[in-house]
């Protein structure tokens, strides 16, 4: 499936409540994840998108 | 459904049904703008962020964001929609343009009355204020103009479900037999409803508070005129939700690609609303003195009934959506997901507003909770809450499915389908930092209403992160917001200004998977319905209101004593149905 860009704006949007709750997930687990961790772990998952839509995404030759 | 619109769009087919549409949309998008540029004051100003207006004024903006959002904004809209759906799943024009005008420009008048007095708050030497938030209790009093504003506006929704129904009634007589097409049979079963509970709020805005606010009488009975609210406030609740189940059942599968699972199942899901909407309206009212706590145990228990319909809706809109994806080449358990067409701003609106809207039924669940309520009470997490359902469920379904309407009643394309994409994902990233925080606040007991949530030698304490994280959230999700209503206005603007076109969107609408053909002919009995819901009424609300005008002081307060026929004649009510439930419940137990 390509990676266009409606479905990567989905994909964020989806990370973003994912993001805000995780420390409270973490929680259950009673690992206190600090608000830097959470920020690292958001920035990592939108470079890991970026790079995804740079090989797959809608102007790249080779399709998924 | 009615049968495909045959080529012909539908501003060619009825150009006078389309201006009322676009009438009803353009002050529907007016109060959208007015209204999100003071809720982006009020995000900004109670987080501390940045201050342009006076604390002392807050409920002036705070009264012009609950009423023209709430009320103006999603009741043109619907109206809109309403109007729509008639005339095209009857295929017929309304009776007279000159009636469907004429609620236009009484609902028109009543709202430039109700915000003028509104924002005549912000003169205070004009001596006219309605600083009284889209609830209007007493003993907040607002300037006449205020409540008679109101009532204009309620009439007029009045005349526009009589001009459905006249439409209905002209169909009924060369159509003998059929089925009522489904889309008129989710408007008239939502009027219905509404006819049933605007009364209360007519009552008591006619009865009580203009006569108090033009002094003809010196007190009202509060606890009387906030009953008589809620018995409307939780109903207008569903007119509010109506018209975006009546999008997502009848446009969403569509846009997705396929159809509505089963027609039967829907008509079954409006008329569960029709009989359980009414009866609820206490759950309000969990912390209010002066009702019994079983009356309050009824109303609990009639809310947890309206799951059935929520959870029948989310099943079969979910079911339609997925059989449009696999029509597509859509696969697998999950990998269905991606195969929807997201690059359709009217669907991914949609499914984004369906998808918040399930957050909303959880939080709506504590709320609904007699005991658990006592711990979200009156907090932030209030508006959390129903910013995720009106805010949200309703608010982005309806400018998602502008993006597929407008189009119809202009005639013209849509200006551009990446702006309304990146639209619909700004509300939906913006709501999910707003009402987030605001929950969040909420459990830490941070209060709903105040411009200045800080008390001294009290600290607000998070069991994850700081109250300054949760600012920071609810600043940058109403910004977020206040951006996306700007692209979706400009968005809509530049679509009615572009050129006509010959095709302008595929509105063709295709038949249910499972029609209505097998089902009962019962569902269609509306006045059956009707009279179901009027009794459930009466056995929700004689005794809670009796109960309230004799202990509450009598019908206008004040320990002004009620009239000694009236007040027999409620006795003789509240001892009739006393003994009732009394014999029933030993029959029952
Ligand atoms: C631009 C987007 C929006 C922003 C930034 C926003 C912000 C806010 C904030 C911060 C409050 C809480 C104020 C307080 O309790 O002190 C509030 C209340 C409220 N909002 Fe919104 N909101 C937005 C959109 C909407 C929409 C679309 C609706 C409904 C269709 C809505 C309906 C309400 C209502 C009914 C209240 C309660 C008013 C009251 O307590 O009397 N808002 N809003
Ligand atoms: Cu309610």
């Amino acid at each position: 499936m390509k990676l266009t860009k409606a479905r990567a704006l989905i994909l964020i949007a989806f990370s973003v409540p994912v993001a805000i709750e995780l420390r409270t997930v973490a929680g259950f687990f009673n690992v206190e994840l600090p608000l830097i961790a959470v920020a690292v772990i958001e920035f990592l998952f939108l470079a890991l998108l970026f790079v995804l839509y740079g090989l797959y995404g809608e102007g790249s030759e080779s399709a998924a | 459904m009615a049968t495909a619109s045959g080529g012909s769009e539908f501003v060619d087919k009825f150009p006078d049904e389309a201006a009322i549409v676009k009438a009803s949309f353009l002050i529907a998008f007016v109060s959208l703008g007015i209204g999100a540029f003071f809720g982006l004051i009020q995000a900004l100003h109670r987080t501390n962020v940045l201050r342009v207006i006076d604390s002392a004024d807050y409920y002036t903006v705070l009264t012009g964001h609950g009423v023209l959002l709430a009320i103006v904004f999603t009741i043109f809209f619907l109206c809109g929609v309403f109007h729509w759906a008639v005339a095209r799943s009857l295929d017929r024009p309304a009776e007279s343009a000159l009636f469907s005008w004429a609620w236009v420009g009484l609902m028109t008048t009543g709202t430039v009355l109700a915000t003028v007095a509104i924002l005549g708050g912000f003169v205070p030497n004009l001596g006219m204020s309605a600083d009284v938030l889209f609830t209007f209790y007493a003993p907040l009093q607002a300037h006449p103009i205020f409540y008679i504003g109101l009532a204009m506006f309620i009439v007029g929704t009045w005349l526009a479900g009589a001009d459905w129904f006249l439409s209905y009634r002209a169909w009924r007589k060369n159509h003998e037999d059929e089925r009522i097409p489904l889309q008129t049979f989710m408007v008239l079963t939502t009027m219905i409803m509404w006819y049933v509970s605007t009364l209360g709020v007519a009552v008591s805005v006619v009865f009580f508070l203009i006569p108090w606010s033009l002094g003809l009488i010196e007190s009202v009975n509060p606890l009387l005129t906030r009953t008589l609210f809620w018995y409307f406030g939780h109903p207008i609740v569903y007119f509010w939700l109506m018209p975006a189940y009546l999008l997502w059942y009848t446009v969403l599968p569509k846009l997705a690609g396929g159809r509505l699972f089963s027609d039967p199942l829907a008509r079954v899901v409006f008329l569960l609303f029709l009989l359980l909407s009414t009866p609820v309206g206490i759950h309000h009212q969990y912390l209010d003195p002066g009702i019994a706590e079983g009356f309050k145990f009824i109303a609990m228990t009639n809310t947890m009934f309206l799951l059935l319909p929520s959870l029948l809706t989310a099943f079969t809109v979910v079911a339609s959506v997925e059989h449009g994806a696999r029509q597509r080449g859509g696969e697998g358990y999950l990998r269905w997901l991606g195969a929807l067409p997201w690059r359709d701003p009217a669907f991914t609106g949609m499914a984004l507003a369906g998808a918040m809207f399930a957050a909303g039924g959880f939080s709506g669940m504590i709320n609904a909770g007699m005991n658990i309520n006592y711990l979200i009470h009156n907090t932030l997490w209030v508006p959390g809450h129903f910013h995720l359902t009106v805010g949200t469920a309703v608010a982005l379904t309806m400018m998602a499915g502008s993006y597929w309407l407008v189009p119809q009643v202009t005639g013209t394309k849509l200006y551009s389908r990446p702006i309304g994409l990146l639209q619909v994902i700004m509300w939906f990233v913006g709501m999910v930092f707003m009402s987030n925080a605001m929950h969040r606040a909420g459990l830490a007991g941070i209060p709903r209403r105040t411009a200045e949530p800080q008390y001294q030698n009290f600290e607000f304490l998070t069991p994850i992160g700081s109250i300054f994280e949760l600012r920071v959230q609810i600043a940058l999700g109403g910004t977020l917001l206040f951006l996306s209503v700007v692209l979706f206005l400009f968005n809509i603007l530049l679509t009615s200004l572009g050129e006509e076109s010959d095709r302008p969107v595929d509105s063709y609408l295709p038949e249910p998977l499972s029609g209505p053909e097998g089902s009962p002919r019962v569902l269609d009995n509306l006045a059956m319905w009707t009279g179901i819901a009027a009794v459930l009424v009466v056995l929700a609300y004689t005794l809670p209101l009796a109960g309230i005008i004799q202990n509450g002081g009598g019908l206008f307060g004040g320990g002004l004593p009620v009239p000694a026929t009236v007040s027999a004649g409620f006795d003789l009510v509240a001892t009739t149905v006393t003994s009732a439930f009394n014999t029933l419940w030993g029959v029952v137990a």
